[in-house]
């Protein structure tokens, strides 16, 4: 036990540095999948959806919560926002996901050298990801979006496509992906990139009783993360219609309300930006600077 | 599959390490890029988050068409751009092949449009903003705002090295290549020399994994001895990092500006 804690105290440049790690790696990545064209057979997509093998390793071989929070960032960053595929709110579903899955990947493994431990929990990652986006998406259409039903076919295709493509993001991408090159790198790895990171490897002697992995509190927390996810999904698409109920609600006064207060904060804007001008010109600006540079 | 074969002989890495570096470093000199970081990241919050709430076609065009200049202005890369064009069409046409496919008919047209025009408006947005920034300005607007300074450093750490490591990337898959034995047959579709491309794709990144754990260690070894990592948990030393972002003159104007311009489109089309 004492061991197992061990594993976790890092300092604080050890947990930086897998951090960075993480992130430029995935970050890298995720734009290599994304100048991959893709390949359409009808409605049915085959792409490589993403290189999980980076995070799941960097989770089963140090931190997992640093290594896993690292990659969502920097598929966030150099995968969405740097290529303009940056979806809002949704994203903090995919971050909330992503996070979680690689999270209780990389803990469930005991011992990195194991090959099946490690399969296991590769596929375990990428079924709990899969699985958590696809049944958002699916509720996000059987409960929030009432426009697509008005468009015949729409719903029952969404459920059917999100079916589909959770099968093939497990079987396809989760196979070739991330279970293979998890089981070839994790055992190959380990004890040699530690090192260079100044840390020890993973003690694999100690063994800790599954129970003590998935306690309640990692069932409560991933339970409760992953309805924020949710939440987070469903907000990106129904705040449009929550603003529109408001709406209904004064439609009359609609326009004016709209205008109004647009009006209002066109005004409000205006007055600080002059106070906020006249307010810098005071303070002679110079005389700033030369205390920064001295 | 034409269309992708004339774009892949565009797409060499050469081209993409560039274009990766004019992003991150050769803008400095466009309007934007000298605003505060501060001022773009409001015009960002504005154009990425207000189109999910607006249903009008013509609002959003309005918006479609001033994020449009403002990524004229920007000078965004056009690699990038091919990419987002077709990310949309891409998406676009995926739901509207399936709901065809299920019986819909071309009535969907209309939403999926507008759809992607919203869509068109935020990307265009997040890109035009992060062009517009090098690293270290992006990451102290990051740290202004409230972000830690370990994750904001990490930001524009990724930014930075990810063209060299793309490079990287390049050279380890073209040893493979060179070392390696590609099959004799493509097989049906392709499919033989797809399968070994991936192969070495993943493999490649083995060695990455290494070098960039050692890089890893010595960037945040070199931070310590510059002693960032005091600095980001101590708020006077972050308040004299930071002292010479101030709003000017021209960032005032352009919110002004782009204010006054969203609020006459929402005047002259509700």
């Amino acid at each position: 036990m004492s061991q197992m804690k061990k594993r976790y105290q890092l300092t604080q440049s050890q947990k930086m540095m897998v951090f960075i790690l993480s992130m430029s790696l995935y970050g890298l990545s995720n734009m290599i999948t994304e100048l991959v064209p893709k390949a359409y057979l009808g409605p049915v997509e085959f792409s490589i959806e993403y290189f999980a093998f980076i995070p799941l390793t960097l989770c089963i071989l140090f931190h997992p919560l640093y290594a896993a929070v690292g990659a969502s960032l920097g598929e966030v960053i150099f995968g969405e926002i740097m290529l303009g595929q940056f979806g809002g709110f949704g994203e903090l579903e995919k971050f909330i996901a992503f996070s979680l899955a690689m999270y209780v990947a990389g803990i469930s493994v005991r011992d990195p050298k194991n090959k099946r431990q490690v399969g296991i929990a590769a596929m375990t990652g990428v079924i709990i990801h899969q699985a958590i986006s696809a049944i958002v998406d699916i509720l996000k259409v059987w409960i929030g979006v009432e426009e697509l039903e008005a468009v015949p076919g729409l719903a029952e295709s969404i459920v059917v496509i999100e079916g589909f493509s959770f099968l093939n993001d497990v079987l396809f991408s989760g196979i070739l992906f991330a279970l293979l090159p998890t089981v070839y790198l994790v055992p190959r790895l380990y004890g040699k990139i530690e090192p260079l990171l100044g840390m020890k490897p993973r003690d694999n002697s100690v063994t800790y009783s599954l129970r003590d992995i998935l306690g309640p509190r990692l069932i409560a927390g991933g339970i409760f993360l992953a309805c924020l996810a949710f939440l987070f999904e469903f907000l990106s698409e129904s705040g449009i219609n929550l603003i529109e109920w408001e709406l209904d609600v004064a439609e009359a006064y609609s326009e004016w309300f709209i205008a109004g207060s647009i009006f209002i904060a066109a005004v409000v804007a205006g007055i600080t930006t002059m106070l906020m001008i006249r307010r810098h010109r005071k303070p002679s600006g110079s005389q700033k600077k030369e205390e920064v540079s001295s | 599959m034409e269309y992708a074969r004339k774009l892949s002989e565009k797409l060499s890495v050469e081209q993409v390490k560039i274009e990766l570096l004019n992003t991150a470093y050769g803008n400095g000199h466009t309007f934007l890029a000298k605003l505060d970081p501060r001022t773009l990241f409001i015009l960002y919050l504005l154009f990425g988050v207000m189109p999910w709430f607006v249903h009008n076609e013509k609002i959003l065009f309005g918006m479609f068409v001033f994020i449009a200049a403002m990524t004229l202005l920007a000078k965004v890369s056009p690699l990038i751009l091919v990419i987002l064009c077709l990310g949309l069409l891409g998406q676009g046409g995926y739901y509207l092949i399936a709901s065809l496919f299920f019986g819909g008919d071309l009535s969907i047209i209309l939403p999926l449009l507008e759809l992607t025009l919203k869509l068109a408006v935020i990307s265009l947005a997040s890109i035009t903003v992060f062009c517009s920034m090098d690293p270290e300005k992006l990451s102290n607007g990051l740290l202004k705002i409230g972000v830690p300074g370990q994750v904001t450093f990490s930001i524009a750490y990724g930014y930075r090295m990810l063209p060299s490591l793309l490079e990287e990337y390049h050279h380890v898959f073209l040893s493979f290549r060179l070392r390696g034995k590609a099959p004799e047959k493509h097989g049906f579709l392709y499919w033989q020399a797809i399968a070994y491309f991936c192969k070495i794709a993943v493999l490649s990144f083995y060695p990455l994994l290494l070098s960039m754990s050692k890089r890893a260690r010595t960037t945040v070894e070199a931070l310590e001895t510059k002693g960032s990592l005091y600095g980001f948990n101590h708020p006077e030393v972050k308040k004299l990092k930071l002292a010479h972002m101030a709003f000017g003159k021209r960032d005032y104007l352009f919110i002004l500006f782009f204010l006054s311009y969203l609020a006459s489109l929402f005047l002259l089309f509700t």
